[in-house]
């Protein structure tokens, strides 16, 4: 005969494995609520942990991209403000030069025009020499030293590399961080290669005089000067471009974190609402087994026999 | 020859009381340790008519026949079947477990992905000295992140190693145990209360020694246990009196192997089988944690050899070791790091050999290996984890259907005692009938 199907031991043996798994899912929940994170480790979900792994990895790069494009950007900006003042300087040199093609001008006074010109290539030196935001040479594409150097005659000499380098704006973009001297100084006249500092330094040797003809120098060189301004302000026109390129990666990138962020939170993060509902079930469910457990307990026979 | 009511009376009543005394045995031992629930056996004492009595009336009243175990040897080769899978799948997720933490908790994994993002850092401005410090110190964390991954594993190794071993001396003194067992059963006197808690002790034994190894146990007829390791067809472990040793073996890669004897054993259930086989994942982890280290220090070390340092001189290796325990910087100066290509000069800010690095690294992906050996381990983990809770409810089950028929019950025993102690009291009865009609005959007059 038997009167349950269990033995007292089994009895209590079940009760106390079934209430500690409740209690362990119970401490489950509320270890999930109070780190905020549904995955403890890997294993609880294997997948998502890997995919969060992965997610952690994109983060983690694209706060460097960020680094690196705002370091682009602001040597971008240096070389958009120093393009501008090269543009200044450049129309200044045409008003001079036209100044001086009149030919109603004395020698002295295109003298002095020549040693403003002479003042401005002092100035344009200066200013093809700017440092950038890590204190190299802005215009000198890779090179350790100055973008440019005075020769004996006093002549400015390119001594920087051909090209600047690529700066990396994470999923394999990049972007030139700046343009180098000869990119927007050097121009041709009639097939020969020259750049703006050379021009202005020749004609202010010229109406200083050193030719014989100093209008006529003037007259010559109106032609390669708006040569000149119009190569500089192309590559204000390419700066400008490569400053709306980082903006697009940029606003690229925000919204590719938006959405890492959304789906980190979708893997990993504890859905509150859900969590505290479930933890209150387990709680209830935990809570009513206790209670039927001592009240089973209590229910022998050997109470009731007297 | 005539029935006689005060004897039988009295026979009823000395069996009642020996019933009685069974029943308070059992609730006495309600939770003892392996204890099986004893019942009575009583049989009618009665003479069968012989020659020249045929229809002769010959009562003689109750005997106890015998104290029965209510032990049912098919449960219990289950509970010990099922409990020695439930322990291996214990023993193989605690195991695998510890390989995750090691590889994890350790945080290689984000380690390598800050080294390269140091290096991507560095391409913004490679010869500042700031960012060549932080290259450094990315490379310096990776070390020693693979450094503690690798000890880690190592601990969790030894630790698994030490409670196999553990577990092969426990086998072991439950063998000899189980030796002496046998040979006292063997001389024990059938259905005797020390045959009875003899059968007790040698089905615990056989119990305890399945949470440690898959135990095959044939009972001969003289109830003593013939024991085979790693399923029926095992090496033989206990014969009557005599008991071999279970050994084991470890291997230069840490794996184990068992032997009793001289015969190879190979263990498919309990807790050393769980071990064994959280160890044969050790050793792979362990090796895929070399590769990957070992893939990180050639790919940065060839890079370094092709490219020129900030002071203009060849690029040094930058990581040193064989291994992901030995893993080490080997340099310590930010500005040895070769990040202009071969022919540059002093303070080139030519990064091209950078590139070059960052190409190699993003060819053999360290991160990726890493992510998935963690995804391996950890999937394997979950794996097992659904497999150990199953292999647990089955047991539990087995354990439950055992108990349900050779534990006891205390609502059982209360009407036990209340039913023996009425038939006591009936049995008393008829002896009081019988000095009743005693008495009525010698008062006859």
């Amino acid at each position: 005969m038997t009167i349950s199907s269990t033995s007292t031991s089994a009895f209590y043996e079940r009760a106390t494995m079934d209430l500690s798994a409740l209690r362990k899912q119970a401490e489950g929940l509320q270890g999930q609520l109070s780190s905020g994170s549904r995955l403890s480790r890997s294993s609880d979900n294997p997948v998502a942990a890997s995919r969060l792994r992965t997610l952690a990895r994109a983060t983690e790069m694209s706060n460097v991209d960020v680094a690196n494009a705002n370091r682009a950007t602001a040597d971008l900006k240096l070389t958009d403000t120093a393009l501008s003042t090269f543009a200044d300087y450049v129309t200044r040199a045409r008003e001079l030069t036209i100044q001086a093609s009149n030919g109603t001008l004395t020698t002295s006074q295109r003298a002095s025009i020549g040693g403003e010109l002479l003042q401005i290539h002092g100035s344009l030196y200066a200013l093809a020499n700017t440092r950038d935001s890590t204190g190299h040479a802005l215009f000198g594409g890779q090179t350790a030293g100055s973008a440019y150097t005075l020769d004996g005659a006093g002549n400015a000499v390119y001594s920087g590399t051909a090209t600047t380098e690529d700066l990396p704006l994470g999923d394999g973009q990049s972007v030139k961080r700046g343009l180098t001297g000869p990119e927007f100084l050097g121009f041709s006249v009639n097939g020969n290669p020259t750049d703006l500092m050379a021009v202005i330094k020749t004609l202010g040797d010229a109406l200083m005089g050193a030719v014989a003809d100093p209008a006529q120098a003037a007259r010559d060189a109106l032609s390669p000067l708006s040569d000149a301004l119009d190569t500089v302000t192309t590559g204000q026109t390419q700066i400008g471009a490569r400053l709306a390129w980082i903006e697009l990666t940029n606003d690229r990138r925000t919204t590719l974190s938006e959405l890492h962020a959304g789906e980190e939170a979708d893997l990993g993060a504890t859905d509150l609402g859900s969590t505290i509902a479930e933890l209150q079930q387990v709680m209830l469910v935990l809570e009513a087994s206790q209670a039927s457990f001592v009240k089973l307990a209590s229910l022998s026979l050997f109470e009731l026999i007297r | 020859m005539a029935s006689d009511l005060l004897s039988i009376a009295a026979s009823g009543a000395k069996a009642a009381r020996l019933a009685l005394d069974v029943t308070a045995q059992n609730i006495a031992n309600a939770s003892s340790d392996g204890y099986v629930r004893r019942s009575v056996r009583l049989e009618e004492l009665a003479s069968t008519g012989g020659f020249g009595r045929i229809g002769d009336v010959s009562l003689s009243g109750v005997r106890l026949d015998r104290v029965m175990r209510n032990a049912d040897t098919f449960r219990q080769a289950e509970v010990r079947r099922t409990g020695a899978d439930a322990a291996r799948g214990r023993a193989e997720v605690a195991g695998l477990e510890n390989v995750q933490t090691a590889v994890e908790q350790s945080n290689v994994y984000p380690s390598i992905v800050r080294f390269e993002a140091s290096l991507q850092q560095l391409a913004s401005d490679p010869v500042d000295p700031s960012l060549r410090a932080a290259v450094i110190e990315a490379a310096r964390t990776m070390t020693r992140t693979m450094n503690i991954a690798a000890t880690s594993l190592d601990a969790a190794g030894n630790g698994l190693r030490f409670e196999a071993g553990d577990g092969v001396s426990q086998i072991n003194n439950i063998a000899i145990e189980l030796g002496r067992v046998n040979l006292r059963l063997a001389r024990a006197s059938d259905a005797s209360s020390d045959q009875t808690a003899l059968l007790d002790q040698r089905d615990m034994l056989l119990e305890r020694m399945s949470e440690f190894a898959d135990v095959s146990a044939t009972i001969n007829a003289d109830h003593t246990a013939e024991v085979r390791l790693g399923g029926s067809a095992g090496a033989q472990i206990v014969t009557g009196g005599t008991t071999a040793s279970l050994a084991m073996t470890t291997a230069p890669d840490g794996t184990l192997s068992f032997a009793v004897g001289a015969a190879p054993v190979t263990l498919s259930g309990g807790s050393l089988a769980g071990k064994a086989q959280a160890l044969i994942k050790l050793a792979d982890v362990r090796d895929r944690l070399d590769t990957i280290a070992t893939g990180v220090i050639a790919t940065v070390n060839a890079a370094q050899a092709g490219g020129i340092a900030l002071d203009g001189s060849a690029g040094q290796p930058l990581l040193a070791g064989t291994s992901a325990a030995t893993m080490a910087l080997a340099l310590e100066d930010g500005r040895k790091i070769a990040t202009a290509p071969a022919g540059a000069g002093a303070n080139s800010r030519d990064a091209s050999n950078l590139t070059a690095l960052r190409g190699a690294l993003g060819a053999s992906d360290p991160a990726g290996a890493m992510d998935a050996l963690i995804f391996d381990i950890s999937g394997t983990v979950a794996g097992r984890t659904v497999t150990r809770d199953a292999l647990d409810t089955i047991a539990g089950n087995a354990r439950i259907a055992l108990s349900a028929q050779a534990g006891v019950n205390l609502d059982q025993e209360a009407t036990n005692l209340i039913r023996y102690q009425q038939a006591f009291q009936a049995s008393a009865k008829a002896i009081q009938i019988a000095s009743n009609i005693f008495d009525t005959l010698i008062g006859l007059r």
